[in-house]
């Protein structure tokens, strides 16, 4: 095992992420066939939800305005797992290293002007023949204290 | 929006999505992630791929709007889990197939599959729970 056991229950965070409108639009964009930015840009293709992105339609829906794809928790959870990778304590080969697996737990809309903060913590330390698993859970809230989503994160690396 | 009781066991859906050069970079600036083995085809070739790999998170993004698509309304995904077997690279064509395995109340589950041009799975074990329900 390259990663010690001793890092099970390491701790990441309080990571603080504020949501804008924009960010929701180049994250549909990106993801959705379009074109990110403010210049030279496009928007998503027609197999993207409306909701995500286009106001008017958003405006009219249950949710009275935008709400981020679920996937857009990548953008703001990401970080206690990136800082897990990264961590000279854990001295883990990046270029050794693939994104193996992840969980989404959804519990609440991501909207623009949401606050939201990420911690995360080592939750999984594992040899399996010459592969290394790391696994970190996070947990994102927003600024009325309400659970928004909770990440499985798991990095596979090859010895 | 669907109904509850438009969703039945045995649905199918599938959405396709072509990996054009710039979405690797397209991704990593909307993501934040520009971990190197994304931007730069010398590190992707070090690494052993023919150039840059597309971040697993893209294709898993793709995987979640399969299932909103499917749902109607992005809210009503509750759970989304997956393996990533085989990296993306530029130039592939994957295809996202979906399938309505239940329907038990109002929690709706699902089971999909990723693949690429050559029939090779990009991912595996991709599930997914939802709530179809009135809100």
């Amino acid at each position: 095992m390259s990663v010690d056991r001793k890092h099970l229950g390491r701790r990441y965070g309080p990571f603080r992420f504020q949501v804008s409108v924009e960010q929701i639009r180049d994250f549909v964009a990106a993801t959705g066939g379009g074109v990110p930015g403010h210049a030279f840009s496009s928007p998503p293709d027609r197999y993207h939800h409306p909701w995500t992105w286009d106001e008017e339609a958003a405006k009219a829906s249950p949710h009275g305005g935008i709400v981020a794809p679920p996937a857009f928790a990548t953008t703001f959870a990401i970080e206690p797992f990136a800082r897990a990778c990264s961590d000279p304590e854990l001295a883990v080969n990046v270029l050794r290293l693939v994104h193996g697996e992840q969980e989404f737990e959804f519990h609440e809309p991501v909207r623009p002007g949401d606050v939201l903060e990420t911690e995360g913590e080592i939750t999984r330390l594992q040899e399996r023949g010459n592969l290394d698993f790391v696994e970190v859970t996070t947990t994102t809230r927003n600024q009325h204290g309400r659970l928004v989503v909770k990440g499985v994160w798991t990095a596979i690396i090859r010895n | 929006m669907k109904r509850l009781q438009d969703f039945t066991v045995g649905d199918t859906f599938e959405l396709v999505r072509e990996v054009d050069p710039y979405r690797p970079v397209y991704y990593a600036g909307a993501s934040g992630d520009y971990n190197p083995i994304h931007i730069d085809p010398a590190v992707g070739r070090a690494a052993g791929y023919q150039g840059v790999i597309l971040q697993g998170m893209c294709t898993f993004s793709w995987l979640s709007d399969t299932c909103v698509g499917y749902l109607g309304d992005p809210a009503r995904l509750l759970r989304l889990r997956a393996r990533f077997t085989k990296p993306v690279q530029v130039g592939d064509v994957i295809r996202i197939e979906g399938r309505c395995v239940a329907v038990e109340g109002d929690a709706v589950k699902l089971e999909l599959s990723a693949r690429n041009q050559r029939g090779e799975d990009v991912l595996k074990g991709a599930v997914a729970e939802a709530r179809a329900g009135e809100r």
